[in-house]
């Protein structure tokens, strides 16, 4: 007798009909489960031959990249001193051994650049953008910017932002104000670097919160750009609706000791938001206005406890001397071990006029205050 | 001529400054952690004219090959750069209270650095 | 005779299929959620992100907590590998844990100490505090040393340790487990990254350092292990951490944080009372309370996890610790599930009491216990000739290619994401392994999980501290 393979089918098929639901069920999963599990092994073999072949690929091109990038660019005799180093015409033709032709060798090349540029800055810098332009390395992240893919998007704005590229405001404007939160960061970023005309701009429209992380990335952007025109933050200290756009605002401020802005910033003392006004009081203390000083000891009481910390931190930061006593008292005889602290730390930072209180506190305070007092006054602890 | 031990965990940073720092003038030692640093340190007897150092690297970090470079008995200690992207104020004070002689920031100006390599050589001569 | 054994089958064609296809739905979506979430988390990443962080004056400070108990053989290389990670603002709490060997005097003499006046504010309860040391050594100034009485868990130690620390935020690892240097800057990442909640936890991947290579506390080559038990707990990490958790965290509905390495909100943490000295399985009891106190306050919170492995931790290689360890996990879930009975269900626990809980009543805990009770009847029935074999072996073997099909996708979801280990083979010496866990690994975690249920439930106190000391080297990072 002979069993053909539609008989084999043919009896499967029978078992799967007559079979309870539970068996049904499961010879389909037990089908589905395997063709996953030989699909995940397929997937997973090309995934680390692609790997292994990018590794292999940059074993051999990164020793020629570095080779002609010192050669031609950093340690070049022949690159004339009296040009601008973005007018200098660069020999291009040792560049000619790369596989530029292939998109995997443009980018492994721009990344290099790029890796070079966050380790040298000014001539240098300057000139690896030149080649990056006249190699025409711009055009790969000119269409990913224009691709449905966000984050194309995003890498194609972070690849113009480390370069340095001007992208027209109309370009980057619509993408700072996308649903998607990495595209819209991207952008913004992009903005501030490369925007032409007021780099600020989107301050006054922003109305989602800025991330701490964005925050993050903006002022090491706003920070490190040398030729960025700083406007007087107060214009949105004092306007802005947005917290966050607040609080940023007043971090630059005090990162560009910006004293024209230090009104609106005290004006924020009055402000109904306990967070802004602890934020607030942190920057006139960092900023050192020592004409506060009176306001915030008058505030002290009805401030909750976090923004009185702050309050003694910036007694402490600003070190006018003018409010011992005060600083004293609260450490004397308030009850939070935390305020204690902070106004023991005020009192040690006040030092040269506190001398005198310090050594009484020495000699008649015991137990935890004076543990607190020796603790902020020990060189070897930091915090 | 001066002897440098450059301490740099990123491979592209050494090669530009073996480059921009050329012999005969200059000889530039290069460890690529803070063990290596360490260990190139003692089998030198600290024979060198000028330490650059990053600060975050695996085994030791810069602040602490700093304070190795500074707590030896010299006649006059070993000027020491720190070369890093982490710059903010506290690392910079805790920098200078361990003695360091220059503090640059990357990405760095290569002719600036090297103008200042050349200060340090000059004042230790 | 014959009813009590129709209603039996009856009773496993309806139930038990219900809960078996409920638990496979349940790690359908997980795969699924688990892609979800680590495609976003790559697609937000990119290497000059952790740069920026490293270089700006906006990053958060951060506590490292590192209990150690008689650690002396290594303890010197690991606090240096604490001292070089990648991150601006940080300080080293390492907390002696009453070590009767000599591992405080190598602290002071290697890193140069003194006893300092420390004003040490407890918080939380602990343990007395014997002695606080710094050093004199600029150098190693964001390092703090306490010396504390045995509190006979690591529990009462990182109490100790969130008393003295000085910032927000606060890392909780293993002295003995060896951290990526960018941890700090990859757990802080996605907490300020994200919008509205506040992230009162977060996680990152485990994996087992046995056969991998250290140079002084620092990974210089990733392997698979090479023995079969710890290679089966890095297929179980792996999938745990990759799938499970990952998966969770795209629903915010993550369970635990590993007391191998977590990040949490100090202020979180000292409201909701610490850790639980007296729990065995600290970590989870911890995070449960946590939840719960934000919804007890309406703070809107979320604790997440990242697919990256940020931490190395030497698995048990043999089986007496390794039963150990499992028997403390299962007793550590089966006393936190009663502790908190009140949150099973109760709308007002948002989703820990209806997502987390249920699941981990239903999934976690009762499995075991289903399985085992599964193969007595399937014993019985077969001895009695009530079986119907050809549909017996089917269901058994639909479980076993489905189990292999779930690590399998686990493992290929980190082998996409991050390309971990060097060759193929490496990565082909893991796959093999879920052919073998469903006959060998798994049962042998059953057995201790209903070990230690039943010491739960007879709540058995011998070799209690023995116990204690022992797991407090070997058998502390729970999954």
């Amino acid at each position: 007798m002979e069993t053909t393979l539609s008989d084999i089918l043919q009896d499967i098929r029978s078992i799967y009909y007559y079979a309870p639901l539970a068996i049904k069920v499961a010879i389909i999963f037990i089908i589905v489960a395997v063709s996953a599990t030989v699909l995940a092994y397929l997937v997973m073999l090309r995934s680390r031959y692609r790997n292994y072949r990018q590794q292999r690929r940059m074993a051999r091109m990164l020793p020629k990249i570095d080779e002609l990038l010192m050669n031609e660019i950093i340690a070049n005799p022949n690159i004339p001193h009296d040009v601008a180093p973005s007018k200098v015409a660069l020999d291009l033709e040792p560049f000619d051994e790369l596989p530029l032709h292939k998109r995997w060798g443009r980018e492994m090349l721009t990344e290099r650049i790029i890796h070079y540029r966050n380790n040298v800055s000014g001539t240098a810098g300057d000139l690896l953008r030149n080649l990056y332009l006249q190699l025409d390395l711009d055009k790969d992240a000119m269409r990913k910017l224009k691709s449905r893919h966000w984050n194309k998007k995003v890498e194609a704005l972070n690849e113009f932002t480390l370069m340095d590229m001007p992208i027209a405001d109309v370009t980057i404007l619509p993408l700072a104000n996308s649903r998607n939160r990495e595209l819209r960061a991207a952008a913004r970023q992009a903005y501030i670097k490369l925007s032409k005309n007021e780099p600020f701009k989107f301050f006054d429209s922003v109305t989602d919160p800025l991330l701490p992380w964005d925050q993050v990335e903006l002022y090491r952007i706003i920070t490190t750009t040398t030729d960025i025109a700083i406007p007087n933050f107060a214009r949105w200290i004092t306007y802005s609706s947005n917290k966050s756009v607040v609080s940023f605002c007043m971090k630059l401020v005090v990162h560009y000791n910006q004293l024209a802005a230090v009104p609106a910033i005290i004006k924020l003392l009055e402000n109904r938001d306990h967070t802004l006004r602890a934020e607030a009081i942190e920057a006139l203390g960092r900023l050192k206005i020592a004409e506060v000083e009176d306001r915030l000891v008058h505030l002290y009481t009805s401030q909750p406890l976090f923004c009185q910390i702050a309050i003694l931190k910036a007694l402490g930061r600003i070190r006018s001397g003018r409010h011992i006593d005060f600083l004293r008292n609260e450490f004397l005889h308030s009850t939070d071990f935390d305020l204690r602290k902070a106004a023991a730390r005020a009192i040690v930072k006040n030092e040269i006029m506190a001398r005198e209180v310090i050594d009484e506190l020495l000699a008649t305070t015991t137990g935890e205050n004076l543990l607190i007092l020796k603790h902020c006054m020990n060189p070897l602890i930091k915090y | 001529m001066g002897k440098i031990l450059l301490v740099e965990d990123d491979e592209v940073m050494p090669k530009i400054i073996a480059r921009i720092l050329p012999p005969p003038e200059y000889e530039v030692d290069i460890a690529v952690n803070g063990k290596e640093a360490i260990q190139k340190l003692e089998a030198n007897h600290y024979q060198y004219d000028l330490v650059i150092t990053d600060i975050m690297m695996p085994y030791a970090n810069g602040f602490e090959i700093l304070s190795k470079v500074k707590s030896h008995e010299r006649e006059k200690p070993i000027p020491v750069i720190i070369v890093s992207n982490a710059g903010n104020e506290d690392m910079i004070m805790e920098g200078f209270k361990l003695g360091v002689d220059d503090f640059l920031k990357k990405p760095i100006i290569p002719a600036e650095l090297v103008i200042r390599v050349k200060r340090l050589l000059m004042r230790n001569k | 005779m014959n009813s009590v054994q129709e209603i039996l089958s009856a009773f496993y064609d309806s139930a038990i299929f219900v809960y078996g296809l409920t638990l496979i739905v349940v790690y359908g979506v997980l795969a699924v959620l688990s892609i979800i979430a680590i495609r976003r988390y790559l697609n937000a990443t990119r290497p000059s992100q952790l740069e920026n962080l490293m270089s700006s004056p906006l990053a958060p400070g951060i506590s490292i907590l590192a209990p150690a108990y008689n650690e002396g053989l290594t303890i010197i290389a690991n606090v240096r590998s604490l001292l070089t990670l990648n991150y601006p603002k940080y300080e080293i709490v390492l907390i002696n844990d009453g070590s009767t060997d000599d591992s405080l005097e190598q602290l002071i003499n290697e890193f140069d100490m003194v006893a300092v006046d420390f004003a040490y504010h407890e918080k939380i309860r602990s343990k007395p505090v014997r002695a606080i040391y710094k050093s004199r050594n600029q150098a190693y100034s964001n390092l703090l040393v306490i010396d504390k009485v045995n509190g006979k868990s690591k529990a009462d130690a990182v109490n100790a340790g969130i008393n003295a620390a000085a910032f927000d935020y606060f890392v909780c690892t293993d002295v003995d487990c060896v951290l990526h240097k960018d941890t700090l800057l990859e757990l802080i990442k996605p907490v300020m990254q994200e919008g509205g909640k506040r992230v009162i936890a977060i996680g990152a991947t485990l994996r087992i350092a046995n056969s991998s290579e250290f140079d002084e506390g620092v990974m210089t080559r990733m392997r698979p292990p090479r023995a079969l038990l710890p290679r089966f707990q890095e297929v179980e990490y792996i999938r745990s951490f990759v799938l499970g958790k990952m998966g969770w965290s795209a629903i915010n509905c993550v369970p635990n944080v590993s007391g191998g390495l977590g990040l949490f909100d100090r202020e979180i943490v000292i409201k909701s009372g610490g850790y639980d000295h007296k729990s065995f399985g600290e970590d989870m009891e911890l995070l449960t309370r946590m939840c719960g106190f934000c919804e007890d306050n309406k703070i809107p919170y979320s604790v997440r996890y990242i697919p990256k492995t940020l931490c190395w931790t030497e698995g048990p290689s043999s089986l007496k610790v390794f039963g150990r360890q499992r028997t403390r996990w299962a007793r550590g879930l089966a006393q936190l599930m009663y502790a908190h009975k009140s949150i099973f269900l109760h709308p007002r626990y948002g989703r820990l009491g209806l997502v987390v809980f249920p699941y981990n009543f239903f999934f976690e805990l009762l499995a075991p216990v289903i399985e085992a009770s599964g193969i007595i009847i399937y014993l019985w029935l077969g001895l009695t000739g009530n079986v119907n074999w050809p549909y017996a072996i089917l269901l058994l073997l639909f479980v076993y290619t489905y189990a292999i099909m779930i690590t399998t996708l686990s493992i290929l979801w980190d082998q996409l994401s991050f390309h971990y280990y060097k060759s193929v083979k490496e990565v082909l010496s893991l796959l093999i392994m879920p052919f073998l866990e469903f006959l060998l690994y798994h049962p042998l975690i059953t057995f201790y999980s209903l070990k230690g249920y039943l010491f739960f439930l007879t709540n058995r106190r011998s070799s209690w501290g023995n116990m204690q000391r022992q797991g407090f080297r070997k058998a502390k990072t729970t999954t």
